[in-house]
């Protein structure tokens, strides 16, 4: 199997290196690509090749050509659903057709991300596709909605799809740039309280946090942030109660207060300023791996919060 | 490395990695079939520093791209819209270094992102929910010494992580404990245990931007980059 490999290796490249752009160099190309995808310079090679055919100059026959291209990137993408090279020639593939399906391969890239919802090579190809949908709709309003609905399924189906939810953060800022202040709020609230059902799912999980954390940039008032950041310190107490030793949470109620001191000194009151440290000192002795971080965190709040603790 | 750089045809290189940014958004490819990615906005700054032109580029472009590739996290992903990924996280912020520009960075956010990204057995992951592999002793903890937080981590048990993935036979290092070894990962591996500050062997300092031995990057006259970085960072 290997000889048969570098055997037809060595054939792509001399037909390469003569410049042979014909039928049977495609057909070299494609069968060397069928045993590896990784080989971009005979990607680049193939994609040299169509250019040369007379089919191309066509615009009929060219279609053809590319739509039995995409026939054969997809018989050989579950070889390897996170090859850079065949993603990108995909593009390339919808980038040359003279009457791209942009919805066809919305409807296909929805598949793959069934098939691996974290696969960021798929969210950067659907995102690429959303695109293309977006330039050529009078509604692009429509689009970011309907591709922010697309999002919370996803989220439903797992709360911790973090490529769902990156998505999701991209999305936002459009949609509620199309609301009233009023709307703005009322879709910013069921954002929240999304966010924290993801929490309440696992709170273990950082990155629910973190998105939490950038909702408070997405408030525009300074009262919205404060009320907020009470209504996670809130949140947080309900899981300590639940498990008083939980590393996240009690992280989070640290960087919580540490977050309305930098919106308002004097909004932390000295209790709980007290209780920073007691936790930081829990946190050090739950969290072998990130006693540096702590100790960090602790020496920063020490000098902040001098007078009085 | 070998202080053969003069062998280099300096204006054929520059005018190649010119001719890759596109004049317009700023962004840079790969090559000629125009595969854009923030890998290719280090890979363009650290290559035209060795020639001292980092400003035939236009560098605000550049920094513009990095920084529209930011995400809510903190972290840097492939491509404005791409999600963060260590890998991303590094090369932005080596691009950043170089261009002058790590104070658009928000050292906060992503020092706590790169610290979660080592898992019980010590090793790193990429991005949340993904397995470890010895690579990100590079990816994340060169991101984490441009940002002075090498110490977020535990460093003694990601040396013990790095050192398990050895091939106790044939040598080199590999992804993971029981994995084949090959240059990439032993090379990373390598230069995780040295930031690492690992004193089991004899290891060169190795510089966070470009993955050289600090001392033939102070030689290169490159490592300015460190004086550069925001006062707040140099504690």
């Amino acid at each position: 199997r290997v000889e048969k490999y570098c055997l037809l290796n060595t054939q792509v490249m001399t037909l390469r290196a003569q410049k042979k752009y014909t039928e049977e160099a495609l057909a070299a190309t494609k069968r060397l690509l069928e045993l590896n995808t990784e080989l971009h310079t005979v990607w680049n090679y193939r994609r040299e090749i169509f250019g040369h055919l007379d089919e191309w100059r066509d615009a009929e026959k060219k279609q053809a050509l590319l739509e039995q291209e995409l026939e054969f990137l997809l018989e050989i993408i579950m070889k390897n659903i996170k090859s850079y090279w065949m993603w990108n020639h995909r593009t390339w593939a919808l980038c040359q057709l003279p009457s791209p399906s942009w919805d066809g391969e919305l409807r296909l890239v929805a598949k793959l991300l069934a098939v691996d919802a974290r696969n960021f090579h798929g969210w950067d190809y659907r995102r690429f596709v959303v695109a293309r949908i977006r330039e050529a709709s009078d509604d692009a309003a429509a689009v970011d909605r309907s591709e922010f609905l697309f999002t919370t399924e996803q989220i439903n189906r797992d709360c911790a799809n973090h490529s769902a939810w990156h998505n999701r953060s991209k999305l936002l800022p459009a949609i509620l740039s199309e609301l009233s202040e009023e709307k703005r709020q009322e879709v910013i609230d069921k954002e929240v309280d999304l966010i924290l059902n993801a929490i309440y799912t696992d709170p273990d999980d950082q990155n629910a946090w973190l998105y939490h954390e950038w909702l408070l940039d997405v408030q525009t008032t300074a009262e919205a942030k404060r009320a907020l950041l009470r209504n996670k310190v809130s949140a947080i107490r309900e899981f300590l109660e639940l498990e008083e030793d939980s590393k996240r949470p009690l992280i989070e109620l640290v960087d919580a207060f540490v977050a309305m001191d930098d919106l308002q000194p004097g909004l932390v009151s000295d209790a709980e300023k007290k209780e920073c440290f007691a936790v930081l000192a829990k946190l050090r002795s739950i969290d072998a791996y990130h006693v540096g971080k702590y100790a960090d965190t602790e020496a920063m709040l020490r000098k902040r919060w001098a007078a009085g603790v | 490395m070998y202080d053969e750089l003069g062998r280099v045809d300096k204006d054929k290189v520059v005018g190649y990695v010119r001719g890759l940014q596109d004049p317009v958004t700023g962004e840079v490819s790969g090559d000629s079939w125009g595969e854009k990615d923030t890998r290719f906005a280090f890979i363009s700054l650290a290559i035209l520093s060795f020639f001292d032109s980092v400003d035939s580029i236009d560098v605000t472009g550049v920094v513009g791209y990095v920084e529209r590739s930011m995400n809510y996290d903190g972290g840097f992903g492939s491509e404005p819209g791409g999600e963060s990924h260590s890998a991303q996280v590094f090369t932005c912020l080596a691009a950043l270094a170089i261009a002058r520009k790590l104070e658009i960075v928000d050292r906060e956010r992503l020092s706590r992102w790169l610290a979660e990204r080592q898992l019980k057995c010590g090793g790193l992951n990429g991005r949340p929910q993904k397995l470890e592999d010895v690579c990100y002793s590079w990816w994340v903890l060169s991101s984490l010494k441009i940002l002075g937080r090498v110490h977020w981590v535990d460093c003694e048990r990601l040396c013990g992580f790095i050192l398990s993935a050895q091939d106790p036979v044939a040598g080199g290092i590999a992804d993971r404990p029981g994995d084949m070894a090959d240059v990439y990962h032993t090379c990373f591996g390598i230069a995780g245990l040295s930031l690492a500050g690992f004193e089991g062997f004899d290891l060169e300092q190795v510089d966070p931007v470009y993955c050289m031995p600090v001392s033939v990057v102070e030689r290169a006259g490159l490592r300015g980059w460190i004086d550069s970085r925001p006062e707040s960072w140099k504690d």
